[in-house]
């Protein structure tokens, strides 16, 4: 772009202006053009208006939007992490002295008074686990996410996952099982994430379903994408509507009110998992029919994938 | 202490949740000093060198990184492990923890169980990177 010359004549502080933009896409701007170079005279008329001044001040007001959307943005994101570490403080005193009273530290309790508190106890970490959601969308839409890859075993992130879900799998006297073969080839991705989005999955799968339901867990390779695990959460829960199937990854959707309102959730845990699953270069999608449960899907590189080759990511210039 | 009883110096600048603690480590058999501050803190580690300090990592007069790291930096305090206490569930953090010396990231609300359990392995100086988190 270098050997563009531009010459701007007429007011100043138009040229100025034009100059400061035609910089910064990386044309030089010379002040005469010198001997034998090619160079385009721009004339700036300093009273009457212009296409090109025009443009100039349309260009500088657009940046200026975009700017300003940004900082925004990050205020945004900013306030949502402080007001959910605010949020944390009282809750941790509600639920350790709800432990405090639960464990008869302050005296006996009745089975009855042990109910109640458990139930606050309960419904205390629900809420602690839906600003926790709200913080990782705010961390992970605020810019930038590392993905740090590693290998690891689908088996083991199963069972480690299943174990978090102990109770409340027994609770509701699900059927669970886990199918992995034995030669899966192990995962290359950020076990973070991936534990995220299994946690999610496995959460919507035990809300979803009614007591004595079936949740299954499966991983098998790719079907038509070598080097890729497909891994599939299905339940035999209340299903979605075919025409929700897209909506329920997008952000703050829950599908109906009526479910909002027995199931209550943030609405960002999907679209939380489609973000983690797509920063892999994977996919996360559904199959599900109303009243007939569903199966939920998502790809990860196996340690067997094209792995892009070191210093890839610098190749794509940076941008300002 | 002089009776063989362990103690506690429990920072946190939250007046319910010192409460609760205290309540909770004094159940479990310990004795607990709190501080609200970290200038408080710091003085009570002086004063006599505490078995464990639990510190809440957002205090009013300095950051909890501070407090370790002044901690670690006097030889006269320097051997008493911290655990850190936090609302904050941030990698940033908890790496900055461990960079400063302490000896475990607990995110708050914790199974005050599993941090009563886990006590005697602080005090004994068990490896690092243990929290609830992980």
């Amino acid at each position: 772009m270098d050997d563009l010359r531009l010459f701007l004549l007429g007011d100043h502080a138009t040229a100025e202006r034009l100059r400061k933009v035609l910089d910064r896409e990386g044309f030089r701007v010379v002040d005469a053009p010198p001997e034998g170079t090619p160079a385009i005279v721009l004339e700036v008329d300093g009273t009457e208006p212009s296409p090109l001044r025009e443009a100039a001040a349309r260009v500088e007001e657009l940046e200026r939007s975009v700017l300003e959307l940004r900082n925004l943005d990050v205020a945004k994101s900013q306030f949502l992490t402080n007001v959910s570490h605010e949020l944390r403080t009282p809750l941790t005193a509600i639920v350790t002295y709800g432990e405090i009273l639960r464990d008869g530290l302050l005296g006996e309790i009745s089975e009855r008074q042990r109910d109640a508190i458990e139930s606050m106890i309960g419904s205390c970490r629900q809420l602690l686990a839906m600003i926790e959601e709200i913080l990782t969308y705010a961390r992970s839409s605020a810019t930038i996410i590392d993905i740090r890859p590693v290998e690891f075993s689908m088996a083991g992130m199963v069972t480690e996952v299943r174990r978090m879900n102990e109770s409340l799998l027994s609770r509701k006297q699900l059927d669970f099982s886990v199918e992995i073969p034995a030669d899966l080839p192990d995962a290359w991705a950020d076990p973070d994430k991936v534990a995220h989005v299994l946690r999610n999955l496995f959460g919507n799968a035990i809300k979803f379903t009614s007591e004595r339901g079936r949740l299954r867990v499966v991983a098998r390779r790719a079907p038509g994408q070598p080097g890729w695990l497909q891994v599939e959460v299905a339940d035999s829960g209340i299903g979605i509507d075919p025409e929700h199937h897209e909506l329920i990854f997008r952000e703050f959707a829950q599908v109906d009110a009526s479910r909002a309102r027995v199931h209550h959730g943030t609405g960002l845990g999907l679209s939380i998992a489609r973000r983690f699953v797509e920063l892999h270069g994977g996919r996360i999608w559904v199959e599900s029919t109303l009243g007939e449960g569903s199966r939920f899907f998502f790809t990860l590189p196996s340690v067997h994938a094209a792995r892009p080759v070191a210093g890839a990511a610098q190749e794509a210039p940076p941008r300002e | 202490m002089s009776d063989g009883t362990r103690d506690i110096l429990l920072v946190e600048d939250s007046d319910p949740i010192r409460t609760a603690f205290t309540i909770l480590l004094e159940d479990a058999g310990y004795h607990v000093r709190g501080a609200g501050t970290g200038g408080e803190a710091l003085r009570l580690a002086t004063e006599r060198l505490p078995d464990l300090v639990i510190l809440d990592m957002g205090l009013p007069d300095m950051t909890g990184i501070q407090v370790v790291q002044r901690l670690k930096a006097d030889p006269v305090t320097a051997s008493a492990p911290v655990v850190a206490l936090t609302g904050r569930d941030e990698d940033r953090d908890r790496r900055a923890c461990f960079a400063a010396g302490c000896a475990a990231y607990w995110v708050k609300p914790v199974d005050t169980h599993r941090l009563v359990e886990a006590i005697p392995g602080f005090m004994a100086g068990e490896p690092q990177g243990i929290g609830n988190r992980e």
